[in-house]
């Protein structure tokens, strides 16, 4: 089956230089997003058909200023993507046309959730914690197209606190706002990003789920972070990516709930 | 102010006991299966029910956590077992996954849905979001501040709970899975490692640092809160055990009922932080209720948890005629320590011990084995449920 649409993360501003058909730009917005040290201002986005990628959890003051923004929203911006239903809330009271997707990655687990979720979006992005086995069913029932995990660096935990900072500051360490670190126990390595409003923990491998075809598809989703364009061109192309990749939790149910007595124990 | 509730974690049916005997509103608790803490001795149907009605006979709530997000297996489950707990009559449940609120809201049940801290609410619109759905209560994220509860409580109009006290994420609540790449255990399926307390290697230095937030308190804040909208104040702990129940409780309990009778003696405040201070194995801090926290607000050099040996014994029962109060042990203790008593129904009494008797009615000078039952002479009439701790200040030193 073809792929048709896209929608991928832009990181650097040499994504202008990528000539493939049938990608969506979703670009992280300054003030508004975590995770990305590159952010845009909305009223510098000038691709048509583009798509702002807010991922915030916003404060009442943050989400008040988002409101004014959006009430300038230019006519390029066709969607808007978002975790926080405050945003949600706001864009249906300023009664803007655009695409709306929910992007909360670790709440989309189940059909009839998404369903509800549904009620109240155009599309959400699939959990990135559930495995090839859910997935599909859900795909098959989903009322909507959904969009689906295809190549990316994935958000494992997000914190308001700032705490490359307070690390760095508590070492006397030079100030970096990304930095890699590891678990030792696990031997896990994760890629911390900082900005104003938090961190943000990826794990330092992508997720590569390129094998999921589905007719019930909106978009692939791609978060490249950190990738250079020659290889986002060989995800888009299907070819061979030199990146670290794993396959999550396609083909590994994670425990659900723990015993202590018996050890870990799968529901 | 008629509206003002302390709630409290129940582990288990004994801490349950505990909590509202110290003074909760409030209960929260988790049927084996649907809550985040897993590993706490949580409820079976049975126990549930029979904490419904002790609840509810004692004209207080009990509130179950359904706060899991579901993955297809589970969500099968999720009808029938709202409708159980409709049937056994539990005041409300806490959930964040939508399927469980919007479900609630169909099945018409006769209880209130509560948003979770899971759905991390820092923002008002987000609260309407809920609204719509039914929900009485938002449990609002532990990032918020004095401001946002306000603007919040102005936007919604809704019940606001808050966390005053105890551990904290280091992520927002519901947007961690760290434990699911390092464990496979499931973070938002009760299964989180805390993985954010492990230490982790910088490997560009060699530096190794945690991430570990110190614990919440907001004892000094209450005050504050309340103007500002907040109706539930929410202790943190179903894994603690009856003692830190026991403590945490009935400290708030007091402050919140010194504050809605404005006559709190602000130095008050210290005891009841010292007191607090004294059951945790953390340092605390009141996070993020009036600024970001910074570096002084976290650990950096792997889990900083100390052992606690305050709790001594709690009382079995107390002989009016005799003055001799039976107790089980808990922590060593010996003749000639300086010890104190608190309960719900008296102020702290301190004591020295003089003598201990043994089950075998022997006379003998250390109570050290767990759980072994022991009893003394004192002149004040102790309850059941009374605990002994050991003495390291008293509150008429603060005032």
């Amino acid at each position: 089956m073809k792929i048709n649409n896209f929608l991928l993360v832009v990181t650097t501003d040499e994504i202008k230089k990528l000539k493939v058909k049938n990608v969506n730009f979703l670009f992280p917005i300054t003030n508004y997003s975590v995770g990305f040290l590159n952010t845009y201002e909305i009223g510098n986005i000038t691709t048509p058909n583009a798509y702002l990628y807010l991922n915030r959890i916003f404060d009442t003051a943050s989400l008040a200023l988002l409101e004014q923004d959006l009430k300038k929203l230019p006519k390029n911006i066709k969607g808007i993507c978002f975790t926080d239903f405050g945003v949600l809330q706001i864009i249906r009271k300023i009664n803007i046309d655009v695409q709306l997707f929910y992007m909360q990655n670790h709440n989309t687990t189940n059909i009839e959730s998404i369903h509800y979720y549904l009620d109240e979006v155009d599309s959400l992005l699939l959990s990135t914690d559930i495995t090839k086995e859910e997935m599909i069913p859900i795909l098959d029932q989903a009322k909507k197209p959904l969009i689906v995990p295809y190549f990316m660096k994935v958000d494992v935990m997000y914190s308001r606190r700032k705490l490359l900072t307070n690390f760095q500051e508590e070492f006397s360490l030079e100030h970096q706002k990304a930095i890699s670190l590891q678990e030792p126990i696990s031997h896990e390595f994760f890629e911390a990003v900082e900005n104003e409003y938090g961190t943000v923990f990826y794990h330092e491998k992508f997720i590569d789920y390129r094998n999921i075809k589905h007719n019930n598809i909106l978009f692939y989703f791609i978060n490249p972070l950190g990738l250079k364009i020659n290889e986002i061109v060989n995800i888009l192309e299907g070819k061979e990516v030199d990146a670290s990749t794993h396959e999550g939790f396609l083909n590994q149910e994670t425990y659900y709930q723990i015993k202590e007595e018996q050890g870990y124990v799968k529901h | 102010m008629s509206n003002i509730e302390l709630l409290a974690p129940a582990g288990d049916l004994e801490k349950l006991k505990i909590a509202y005997l110290y003074g909760a509103d409030a209960v929260y608790c988790s049927l084996k299966q649907l809550g985040l803490r897993a590993n706490a001795n949580n409820f079976s149907w049975e126990e549930l029910k029979e904490a419904t009605i002790f609840a509810h006979h004692l004209k207080k709530k009990i509130y179950v956590t359904v706060n899991i997000i579901f993955h297809e297996k589970e969500r099968k489950l999720v009808e029938q077992q709202l409708l159980k707990l409709d049937e056994i009559g539990i005041d409300a449940i806490i959930a964040s996954d939508l399927l469980v609120i919007r479900k609630c809201q169909e099945l018409h049940v006769s209880y209130d849905v509560h948003v979770s801290t899971q759905a991390s609410i820092l923002n008002g619109e987000a609260g309407l979001f809920y609204k719509k759905y039914g929900v009485t209560r938002l449990v609002l994220a532990r990032e918020a501040n004095i401001e946002d509860i306000k603007k919040i409580k102005e936007q919604t109009n809704l019940e606001l709970e808050c966390f005053i006290h105890g551990a904290m994420c280091t992520s927002f609540s519901g947007r961690c899975v760290l434990s699911n790449y390092c464990t496979k255990r499931d973070a938002n399926r009760g299964g989180c490692a805390q993985i954010c307390r492990w230490t982790f290697a910088y490997p560009k230095t060699e530096q190794v640092f945690s991430m570990t937030p110190k614990d919440l308190n907001l004892i000094e804040y209450i005050d504050q809160m309340i103007q500002a909208g907040v109706n539930s104040f929410k202790i943190e702990g179903r894994m603690r055990g009856i003692y830190y129940v026991a403590t945490v409780v009935l400290a708030y309990r007091r402050m919140i009922d010194k504050i809605i009778k404005k006559d709190l003696n602000p130095k008050e405040i210290e005891y009841y932080l010292q007191v607090l201070n004294r059951c945790a194995n953390r340092e605390s801090a009141p996070q993020f209720i009036e600024h970001l926290p910074g570096r002084k607000e976290q650990y950096f050099l792997g889990r900083q948890e100390v052992s606690n040996q305050d709790f001594l014994g709690i009382v079995l029962d107390y002989d009016e005629q005799t003055h001799f109060v039976t107790l089980e042990q808990r922590n060593y203790f010996k003749v000639g320590d300086e010890v104190q008593f608190f309960g719900p129904n008296h102020e702290t009494i301190s004591h020295q011990i003089t003598e201990i008797i043994n089950e075998e009615n022997e006379k003998i000078s250390i109570a050290n084995h767990p759980g072994m039952i022991v009893k003394f002479k004192i002149h004040f009439k102790l309850e059941k449920y009374d605990m002994m701790r050991i003495k390291l200040f008293d509150k008429h030193t603060f005032l």
